[in-house]
């Protein structure tokens, strides 16, 4: 009996390196001063907190309550412009200089939106800071974790570039997920397929759906 | 921009398997918008091609045709599963057959060499179906046993076998033609696949019911559900594949590209610098070149199936190296308990 537990207790023991890396997830805290430029990681770490914040009065906020919070934080961290440019590829050139504003808007509505629309609860999640990694062309990605309670941890990895001096987010990657790469692929098909009217006119019935839940 | 993230809660919320299940059962979220992209599908066929999905035309009716089948059978049943059925029951009932996949993942594991995982699964295994009570209870996972993805498919790309391209299985929804033989297996090592009809459709209803959550999300979500779920479904396979471990840098390359590509002509709005330095335009080019391998292995799979065979090989070996390692630390963890 003896025998079986101590095999038994050595499977665990030796399982659980496995999952050893797991713990030292917290611990880089970062040294950094703060400056006035902020890091890349403050841009993320101060937008995580306010949607923390959103959820956590989620329900007292009520949608549009959580849209007029998130739009400030959104529209500070993200680099909406450039994401909506992104996300049409080659087709921005071919757009007049009206539609692109409209597109741009447009994007930065539905991206609000969506985020007012998810993050309405909120049930113990936190994010946490693993590692920070430089790209090829001097980007950076900050890599975290959603914890999440009696669930499975989600890898969160946001893509940040400095455009005019300021660090902001152009990607996030959830769980190998690039929520740039898919939009692109969408809009890219959309725009080219079925025009711009067609794009934005689904664009507003995203934001309609999301407003009405 | 971040509907991934609920995405992924959701996810993780429905089931561990979700996203497998959500894109091979059923792979449709009841849209209204789905006619209306299907009336492009011809237009789509003429145009410029993803590479990866060459039948994009056929894919679109077969998507179209899961929709339906989804919106107007599997939702319904399942959504009156989910009404009749109290949650510990339902978590139950997932846990039950998530066990009975783990048989399937510690094969996995063992073909692709990945020993410790495979150790791993297997206590999970045992566990749950002893003190778990044949897998009612997810008892490993408070031990910290975390359930991993496995299946034939991703030990076929661990062995080399290109992707090939993208398909939408009638029923069965997203795949590539790696993956139908991997289905085929996947099936064949389910021990559910020998039980008598009742438990596989109470395996398709929790299947159906745990994809509930993603369906939605994309059905929200998506402008265009179609390519929405082929992006999705490609860049999650590419990362089970890589256990997670996908350098991000890695795909971030060509979207760093995007990046400075409408600079070219613009008024710089951002650093300009190092934008056409020789040094960082040549991992860009490397990165692109990365970004078609599945297109080029379809041409010279012999070269790069024989490198990412002994790839594989090497990982194989490394794991092994980390399996024995980790047994040494553990008998030393034992000898310090029994002091």
């Amino acid at each position: 009996m003896l025998n079986i537990q101590n095999s038994f207790r050595l499977f665990v023991v030796l399982l659980s390196f496995a999952f050893g890396y797991n713990v030292q997830a917290t611990e880089n805290i970062s040294t950094e001063t703060e400056t006035r430029p902020e890091s890349a990681r403050q841009v993320v770490e101060q937008f995580q907190k306010t949607l923390l914040d959103v959820m956590q009065h989620g329900s007292e906020l009520g949608f549009e309550g959580r849209y007029k919070k998130l739009a400030p934080a959104v529209k500070k961290s993200h680099a909406l412009t450039k994401i909506a440019r992104i996300v049409v590829g080659r087709e921005w050139k071919k757009l007049t200089e009206e539609q692109q504003k409209e597109l741009v808007d447009t994007f930065t509505r539905l991206s609000i939106s969506a985020y007012a629309y998810n993050f309405k609860e909120y049930s113990g999640e936190k994010f946490e800071f693993v590692s920070e990694e430089e790209t090829a062309r001097g980007g950076k990605i900050i890599h975290n974790l959603l914890v999440i309670p009696d669930d499975n941890d989600v890898k969160f990895d946001y893509m940040l570039k400095k455009i005019n001096g300021d660090w902001k987010i152009i990607n996030i990657i959830a769980d190998g997920v690039s929520d740039l790469a898919v939009r692109r692929s969408e809009y890219t098909s959309l725009l080219k397929n079925q025009g711009f009217d067609v794009l934005i006119a689904k664009m507003n019935e995203k934001i309609e759906n999301y407003a009405k839940q | 921009m971040m509907y991934y993230s609920n995405l992924h809660i959701q996810f993780k919320k429905g089931c561990v398997l979700t996203f497998l299940f959500s894109s091979i059962l059923l792979a449709g979220c009841a849209s209204t918008d789905v006619a209306k992209t299907e009336a492009s599908a011809a237009e789509v066929a003429a145009e410029q091609q993803n590479p990866a999905d060459p039948y994009e035309h056929i894919n679109r009716k077969i998507y179209g045709f899961n929709d339906k089948l989804d919106k107007y059978v599997a939702k319904p049943v399942s959504d009156a599963y989910l009404w009749v059925t109290p949650q510990f029951v339902q978590t139950g009932i997932a846990n039950f057959f998530n066990n009975l996949n783990d048989i399937s993942v510690i094969l996995n594991n063992t073909l692709q060499g990945k020993f410790e995982k495979g150790a791993e699964d297997t206590g999970r295994f045992l566990l749950n179906s002893t003190v778990g009570l044949a897998g009612l209870f997810d008892v490993a996972k408070e031990v910290g046993l975390e359930k991993h993805q496995e299946d034939f498919a991703q030990t076929l790309a661990v062995w080399g076998v290109p992707e090939g391209p993208y398909l939408v299985l009638p029923v069965l929804g997203p795949a590539t033609t790696r993956s139908v033989p991997g289905v085929v297996v996947d099936t064949a090592t389910n021990p559910v696949s020998y039980v008598g009809y009742p438990v596989q459709v109470l395996s398709l209803l929790n299947s159906r019911a745990n994809a509930e959550g993603s369906l939605k999300f994309i059905d929200e979500a998506a402008l265009d559900p179609y390519v929405f779920t082929r992006e999705a479904y490609l860049q999650h396979r590419k990362y089970l594949i890589k256990d997670g471990e996908i350098e991000v840098s890695h795909d971030v390359a060509d979207l760093e590209d995007a990046f400075y590509e409408d600079e070219e002509e613009s008024f710089g709005v951002v650093e300009t610098t190092d934008r056409m330095d020789a040094d960082n335009a040549k991992p860009a080019e490397q990165e692109n070149l990365a970004k078609t391998e599945g297109y080029t292995l379809k041409l010279s799979a012999d070269k790069n199936g024989f490198s990412q065979a002994s790839e594989s090989f090497e990982d194989a070996l490394k794991s092994f190296q980390e399996a024995s390692q980790s047994y040494q630390e553990a008998s030393k963890k034992l000898d310090q308990i029994k002091h």
